[in-house]
């Protein structure tokens, strides 16, 4: 039995600590939240504590094995490190950190202090994403030439509106477009340039949307297009290839569809759900516990979330500077 | 009114004839094209006269020509029949470069005969509503907008850059940067280009995909690719996304179709308005009536700019700038 420990009461501690309490191997032993009465009300409904700070978590469990983090950017490297020196392995959500130099930080700790660290870079479990790559391994579209991806929907509402902070968060490329990189690099390999543009500095509204061109050193060119400007949330993706295109777009998958009659004159309201057994959040830390257990290598390592970050890091200096901006030379710059 | 075709090189050539038949009181007087089967079977299928040299045509008395030859001989056939006082149409892109393109459009205003470039995507009915409701303001500010214009890879002398002047950048960058410059009277300041030959054999670019700077703060992309395959239901696409300050404008000009389903495949069949028609009345009624044409040499122009850009950025891999 492995015990684990959510901190952080928000969207995704609820998500994280939903898919422990359904594990059979794993008890979750409890949430923190700073918000106590959100943590307590999760607590009860999945039969576990709640507590007010990680320290009182510390004192009063008697085994914590494993940790999620799922709290805003800018608090990651301070819990990352607090768990490690309790001994406990980490499960971060992304992005890792605001800043390279913080995320290095934060893997190099974890390893001196013998702990596992593991980025919650989702898509990498989604079954859409995993067929569309397995597609391309197996050359059902020859080589890969033009990709496209879209991820996004309205803006994120938060604790504080911690989102709408572009010094916490990094906005939307940082926060959202990194599950694009992180599944194209993936997919493709190493990236060559990242030119982007966004609507930070154009428009005063709370709205952000970007679109990053990628270059990989394979040769395939990359448009990633992210929203924080639409209704509602949406994920697509096309591959062409020298002898094949796949297409997916979320919006089109819609395999029970509820509608209700409301008796107001603006009509009912549909609610499209897309069900599997497991969602892929289940997935990912199902697989990271087993990871924890047999010491395998997980699918997405620290170093990956790292390397993903750096493109976000890119596209955001690009955006800046209207320049594309060469990685080699990033990789550089951050050894230094 | 009599109208000349000149070349039938292009496929929109066999669109743009159908559509003279069907307007009253015009005549399609004589076809030229220097490839002798073709001409003669068109000549045949459009009951009019072929000729083989496309002086002998402007020797006619027509009142307008359409000019739908490979890009590279756009220059001669405009010049020739603006020199004889020929209204002209003239397929996209207007040039297969630019000095081309100035020079034409300079010898059209000597001869003061109208120039109209081909962009029938304008005269798409989903493509003119969505104007409609950017104008509106509805939107509020335009923030950015997406673009595709993906084809299927044509082949023959599309391919050969003597003739076309670039493969898939210069054939389907015109298109949609001049709906973006339509829907918003902004013009285009920057290019920023990734251009590849990744998907066909033939030795000419099929990937692109562009990132553009507009003088309003509004900021786009394209993918102008030839990346459909010959198994996808349909040969490619016209989408445009707006995204505004108030809320987001999706438009797809090919979306009205019914999908079938044979044993020879899956195919998207198309039942919208017919864009070619709205097209070449438009540039008829302008004839007649002898107005300056909705869509000018100069249209021709900034679009072909941008594709030119466009091939310049991704050689030098930096942003380049288009000087107005």
């Amino acid at each position: 039995m492995l015990h684990t420990l959510v901190i952080g009461a928000g969207t995704m501690g609820s998500t994280h600590a939903n898919a422990y309490s359904k594990m059979k191997d794993v008890h979750l032993a409890g949430i923190v939240g700073v918000n106590y009465s959100k943590a307590s009300q999760l607590a009860e409904t999945l039969g576990t504590k709640a507590f007010h700070t990680y320290e009182e978590a510390v004192k009063e469990l008697d085994a914590i094995d494993a940790v999620s983090i799922c709290l805003p950017t800018p608090l990651h490297k301070e819990y990352v490190k607090k768990v490690a020196d309790n001994g406990s392995h980490v499960i971060c959500e992304k992005p890792l950190a605001r800043s390279l130099s913080d995320a290095r930080d934060m893997i190099s700790y974890c390893k001196e202090k013998g702990v596992k660290l593991f980025a919650g870079h989702v898509v990498r479990f989604f079954p859409e994403y995993v067929q569309a790559k397995q597609l391309i391994a197996e050359n059902k579209i020859g080589n890969p030439a033009v990709v496209r991806t879209t991820r996004g929907g309205g803006f994120p509402n938060a604790s504080n509106d911690w989102y709408a902070n572009f010094n916490n968060s990094g906005g939307l490329i940082l926060d959202m477009v990194i599950h694009d990189f992180d599944y194209l690099r993936w997919c493709f390999g190493e990236v060559d340039r990242v030119y982007a543009k966004s609507s930070r500095g154009r428009v005063y509204v709370k709205v952000e949307y970007a679109l990053v061109t990628l270059r990989f050193k394979s040769g395939v060119i990359a448009h990633v297009e992210g929203t924080w400007a639409h209704q509602n949330f949406t994920t697509k993706f096309e591959f062409a290839g020298r002898d094949g295109i796949i297409e997916y777009d979320s919006s089109k998958v819609a395999p029970v569809v509820a509608n209700t009659n409301v008796s107001t004159s603006d009509g009912g309201v549909a609610v499209p759900e897309s069900p599997l057994k497991d969602n892929p959040y289940y997935k990912e830390l199902e697989h990271f516990i087993h990871c924890i257990q047999t010491d395998e290598e997980p699918i997405v390592t620290a170093e990956d979330a790292y390397k993903a970050m750096e493109i976000s890091l890119a596209a955001l200096e690009s955006i800046e500077k209207g320049k594309p901006v060469v990685m080699d030379s990033k990789g550089k710059e951050s050894i230094r | 009114m009599k109208v000349g075709i000149i070349s039938f090189a292009h496929g929109h050539a066999y669109g743009y004839a159908q559509a003279l038949t069907q307007i009253e009181g015009v005549e399609i007087a004589g076809i030229a094209d220097d490839e002798k089967d073709r001409g003669q079977k068109v000549a045949e299928q459009f009951n009019t006269t072929h000729y083989v040299d496309y002086h002998e045509l402007l020797e006619q008395p027509v009142e307008a020509v359409v000019i739908t030859s490979e890009n590279s001989n756009h220059y001669q056939h405009v010049v020739a029949a603006a020199n004889k006082g020929k209204h002209i149409l003239c397929e996209k892109p207007i040039a297969s470069n630019l000095e081309d393109a100035k020079s034409m459009i300079a010898v059209c205003k000597e001869h003061n005969v109208i120039l109209q470039t081909a962009f029938p995507v304008r005269f798409n009915t989903p493509i003119a509503n969505a104007k409609k409701v950017i104008e509106s303001g509805e939107l509020g500010n335009i923030i950015a907008m997406k673009g595709t214009n993906r084809g299927t890879n044509p082949g023959g002398w599309f391919v050969d850059k003597a003739k076309s002047g670039g493969g898939a950048v210069i054939d389907h960058t015109v298109h949609v940067v001049d709906i973006m410059r339509w829907y918003t009277g902004a013009e285009v300041k920057e290019v920023y280009a990734e251009v590849d030959n990744m998907i066909s054999d033939y030795d000419i670019d099929d990937c692109g995909l562009l990132t553009m700077e507009f003088d309003n703060n509004m900021f786009a992309t394209l993918d102008c690719s030839w990346s459909r395959n010959k198994n996808y239901p349909t040969w490619g696409d016209v989408t445009l996304e707006i995204i505004g300050s108030n809320g987001t404008l999706a438009v797809d000009a090919f979306a009205q179709k019914t999908n079938v389903y044979s044993n020879d495949g899956t195919q998207w069949n198309f039942w919208g308005d017919n864009m070619d028609q709205a097209l070449v009345e438009d540039f008829i009624t302008t004839v007649r009536e002898k107005k300056s044409p909705s869509i000018t040499g100069e249209d021709g122009l900034r679009a072909l700019e941008v594709a030119m850009a466009a091939y310049e950025s991704s050689e030098k891999k930096q942003p380049v700038a288009i000087l107005n």
